[in-house]
């Protein structure tokens, strides 16, 4: 009954707390997973009408501790490696609470989140998911904090959909020079970034957001840099078609996409929660989840999640956002890389892929809702993971 | 068992003429004047194994206090029409009440003060709250008002139990821990969304649990915002969230 519970406490006020991840569930099922897994084996699952009656209830707080190894310390010969110990803090957002509808409820799970962390005495906290979206432009809305620092993790996360896209690329034989690259959500903070790195490296960038004034503002500073920039607030006024696509904005409905893109576009689904798949009306269009990095250094969970907070067809691979936290606190780095909206460089992108290469966190395997997208090693790796 | 108080305090009322939520509002303050002489005889109880005169002094003004609230519970009943019988042998709370006991024959004074000001008190103060916020006129400000001084309860414990806490952790947290199973597992069974085990033995007919959206309130609402009462009292406490939240999840449902 209480052994993983007794194990925990043990750890509970001893352990330093180098990172915290701030996240939430995106589905219901996943959300029923973590109840399992607390619940322990010997008790059955709650039933899923039970698992919404509580949910919502729960206040934030951790649901695990986490440590992340650093292939550093082995090369250098240390014993037992460079390692960084953390929690994972859920805000317990009800997955189907996820819309704008809900948005001052959230933001106020994410502070309570974020004092969590800071009472858990945390050095540096990533903000996953969802939570980074609702904080991004509002880091004044996070609680007091005396040695606590935070980030969005939005740099690591846009230099993974970056390396995403130009994997994709070279897998599928195209130049991405010769490329008309379309960045929907282009005016939020990844969509930003991802346009600053690559907008250089295409031959046209179409920046689709809903706010005309930044849209007008981003523009001109990519022409500043000599990019070709065409913006719209709506897709279908595009004078061209698209054969790379970065939805860094969640869309209800891929058929929104239909006319505007490619039937054999390479499609990066960077939004959150990653809504689109293949189907029937983009057969042709090449997805895949971006923004997803891969630990080599190893990663626990206790009690152990494995699989279950971290739900892909890898081992040890997380949102982009969440490993920047980590790859910062193995670097012992606790600063606040990334805050506020609009600041992501291709100059800060290459410092924390510097970074988070030296511990040994590379860019995933690419997949999408129907598995790997790599053929070969992607295969391999997904069939030996743990 | 009979009622502990009710005799003289009420006359019996013809229902035929109450509005159609009286008899909800009747179980739900049968519920809540018997949790209040269950705290009423437990803090007469913990008077009697206090050394210090000045907790002895404390825990019968407790009890006072708790017994007011009792009386103001069966005031309210009046007001509405309805007679508020209750029932601290009723089998629910008779195990909670067991459960006290068995801290004052151990002499626990920190067991004690686990199970009423962190177990019990979380959940009147997050159930009273929520009635406090539906019930109509006076019944909803006597709710809210009791609400909020349960809350006072709590804050008052909290020091001693914090300072008990930094003592001896680890002692301290299985106590918790042990509290909780014997406890929370009854309070979880009374909240759950049906009465599984049969009759409670207060509500005056059927369970009223399944009427009680009939005055914009459920059991799924009450059980959450009391276990979510328990987990930030035991956050204010110092124990972890990751250990607690695991205990309310192998709560029974």
């Amino acid at each position: 009954m209480g052994n993983s519970a007794a194990r925990v406490a043990g750890q509970g006020s001893a352990i330093e707390v180098d990172f915290a991840l701030i996240g939430h569930q995106e589905s219901w099922r996943a959300a029923a997973d973590v109840l399992a897994v607390l619940r322990g084996p010997e008790l059955t699952p709650l039933p899923d009408d039970e698992i919404k009656d509580i949910f919502p209830w729960i206040p934030p707080r951790a649901v695990c501790h986490v440590e992340v190894g650093s292939i550093a310390g082995s090369r250098a010969g240390a014993s037992g490696g460079v390692k960084a110990r953390g929690l994972y803090i859920d805000s317990f957002i009800p997955p189907d609470h996820l819309g704008a509808a809900y948005m001052h409820e959230n933001i106020a799970r994410v502070r309570g989140a974020a004092a969590y962390a800071i009472k858990a005495g945390a050095k540096i906290v990533s903000l996953g998911g969802f939570s980074s979206i609702l904080i991004e432009g509002n880091f004044d809305q996070l609680p007091e904090r005396q040695d606590t620092v935070f980030t969005t993790g939005n740099s690591l996360t846009v230099g993974f959909i970056v390396q995403g896209v130009r994997k994709m690329c070279a897998l599928e034989g195209r130049d991405i020079r010769r490329s008309t690259l379309l960045i929907v959500g282009a005016t939020g903070d990844v969509g930003s970034g991802c346009a600053r790195c690559l907008g250089p490296l295409v031959k046209r960038v179409l920046l689709s957001a809903r706010n005309p004034d930044r849209l007008r503002r981003l523009a001109a500073e990519l022409e500043a840099d000599g990019v070709q920039v065409e913006i719209a607030t709506g897709l279908e006024q595009f004078s061209a078609e698209a054969d790379v696509v970065i939805c860094a904005a969640s869309l209800a409905s891929p058929s929104l996409w239909l006319g505007r893109i490619e039937p054999d576009a390479i499609v990066c689904d960077a939004g959150y929660p990653k809504n689109l798949s293949p189907n029937a009306q983009m057969r042709g269009a090449k997805i895949f989840f971006g923004g997803l990095g891969q630990v080599t250094g190893g990663m626990t969970f206790v009690p152990d999640f494995h699989g279950i907070l971290n739900r892909h067809p890898f081992p040890d691979v997380a949102h982009g956002c969440l490993l920047e936290g980590m790859a910062l606190a193995l670097e012992r780095r606790f600063e606040p890389f990334s805050q506020g909206r609009g600041f992501i460089t291709q100059e800060r992108v290459e410092e924390i892929e510097t970074v988070a290469a030296r511990h040994g966190i590379y860019l995933a395997p690419l997949y999408n809702a129907d598995g790997p997208v790599e053929q070969g090693l992607a295969c391999q790796t997904a069939c030996s993971g743990g | 068992m009979e009622p502990v108080l009710g005799a003289g305090c009420s006359t019996t009322i013809e229902c035929t003429s109450l509005s159609p939520s009286a008899m909800i509002w009747q179980d739900v303050l049968a519920q809540a004047m018997t949790g209040e002489l269950i705290a009423a005889m437990n803090y007469t109880s913990l008077s009697e194994i206090c050394n210090d005169p000045e907790e002895v002094a404390d825990a019968l003004e407790h009890a006072e206090g708790e017994h007011g609230h009792a009386a103001a519970f069966a005031a309210e009943g009046r007001k509405i029409g309805v007679d508020v019988p209750n029932n601290v042998g009723a089998k629910h709370w008779k195990r909670l009440r067991e459960a006290f006991l068995r801290c004052i024959a151990e002499r626990d004074f920190i067991g004690c003060l686990i199970v009423q000001e962190i177990m019990l008190e979380s959940f009147a103060v997050a159930s009273y709250a929520r009635v406090g916020r539906v019930a109509p006129g006076s019944l909803g400000t006597t709710f809210a008002s009791i609400a909020t001084e349960e809350e006072g309860h709590i804050e008052h414990a909290m020091e001693i139990l914090r300072t008990e806490r930094a003592r001896d952790t680890q002692s301290f947290d299985d106590k918790v821990h042990r509290l909780h199973f014997d406890v929370m597992t009854t309070l979880a069974e009374m909240l759950a969304r049906e009465c599984v085990h049969g009759h409670c033995e207060v509500c005056h007919g059927s369970c009223v649990k399944p009427s009680l959206f009939e005055v914009s309130l459920s059991a799924a609402e009450l059980r959450g915002a009391s276990l979510q009462q328990y987990l930030k009292s035991l956050d204010m406490l110092g124990l972890p969230g990751e250990v607690t939240l695991a205990w309310v999840t192998q709560l029974p449902v």
